[in-house]
């Protein structure tokens, strides 16, 4: 049930999918994996639209240079860790859910237990070991990852289904080098959205997931495009998984 | 015979984009993406390593469809081919 103030919040988004699609949003637990330029928006657009429990990990603390993208965090968080950081903001954005900010690197030990039982991973990490962990992980629990990537002013993006779609491995079987990357705000802005936008969709069995779809966002163009992505049946990560037609959350 | 070649993100910073090119029946895969590279060696090396083979991350698609960087050397290309090399993304 809802109160007054939530009525008055979801109003213009429950005309679209009705008090029932909201509840369905209230009852969700996603986890975001990191609270820098992808978590941002992610945790901001999912904390607004209602969904219920928010899981989001870091282990940094904010710096200077985190300013230009990272828009949980203002100046004078300079010096506090992420986590705190995000866990103000997100509850003032919203006070009528549920935010579990955990400060923490994620781990082959930790893994598992900290993703719990969330029911969707959001990949907003900025480093492959640690995705491709997120990515084991997903496939273990059968539950989607949002994959996000951002550089410059390119991104990518996709929804894994575990046994549905190609999974990480699948697309990316090598991680490109690390560097430190060059990054303009609105980049993981536009990406970081489209993953929320995913999480929202998935919820609630609207739409068309980016299932088996990279999408890729050229910003300097200005133009989106998608290259079709395939399982590779002797994926390391997900080869051995049946394949599963249906697709959870749907409804038909 | 044509193929087109399509370069995305860094990669099209580098090298340009959509281009179609004209190639002798029997050129493979691998030696007609270095040859359109080569035009410029920063875009050569961030495709191509040292020796001349792709780097292990890039993402290769012939028509719509991926294709593994084993099999590239050993593939010839064929009129009307359209050829999609990507640089996957890391950043967060």
């Amino acid at each position: 049930m809802f109160s007054e103030r939530e009525f008055e919040r979801y109003q213009r988004q429950m005309m679209l999918f009705g008090e029932e699609g909201q509840e369905r949003l209230k009852k969700a637990h996603i986890f975001i994996a990191g609270a820098g330029g992808l978590g941002s928006p992610v945790s901001i657009y999912l904390a607004v639209a209602g969904i219920g429990t928010i899981t989001i990990v870091d282990m940094d603390v904010v710096d200077g240079t985190n300013l230009n993208r990272q828009i949980l965090h203002y100046p004078r968080d300079i010096g506090r860790k992420k986590t705190a950081s995000a866990e103000e903001k997100l509850r003032e954005l919203n006070p009528d859910i549920t935010i579990n900010a955990i400060d923490m690197k994620i781990d082959d030990n930790n893994a598992v237990k900290l993703i719990g039982r969330a029911e969707g991973i959001v990949d907003a990490m900025d480093n492959y070991p640690t995705r491709y962990l997120l990515n084991d992980v997903a496939i273990a629990k059968k539950i989607p990852l949002f994959h996000g990537g951002i550089r410059g002013f390119y991104g990518q993006a996709t929804t894994i289904l575990p046994g549905t779609t190609p999974c990480l491995k699948c697309i990316f079987p090598k991680p490109p080098p690390k560097e430190v990357f060059p990054v303009v705000g609105v980049t993981p802005g536009i990406i970081g959205t489209i993953q929320a936008n995913e999480v929202i969709k998935y919820l609630i069995g609207s739409g068309e997931l980016l299932m088996g779809r990279l999408f890729i966002w050229d910003g300097l163009q200005a133009h989106g495009e998608e290259i079709c992505v395939e399982r590779n049946p002797a994926c390391k990560a997900c080869g051995d998984m049946t394949t599963i037609t249906t697709t959870p959350g749907k409804k038909k | 015979m044509t193929v087109k070649i399509r370069f995305f993100a860094r990669f099209r910073e580098l090298l340009g984009t959509d281009i179609v090119t004209d190639v002798a029946p029997g050129t493979m895969f691998t030696s007609l993406i270095i040859s359109v590279a080569k035009k410029n060696p920063e875009g050569c090396a961030a495709i191509f390593d040292e020796t001349g083979a792709f780097h292990e991350f890039v993402i290769l698609m012939k028509n719509g469809k991926r294709i593994e960087i084993a099999d590239v050397a050993e593939t010839a290309v064929v009129d009307g081919d359209e050829i999609a090399v990507f640089p996957p993304v890391a950043g967060g």
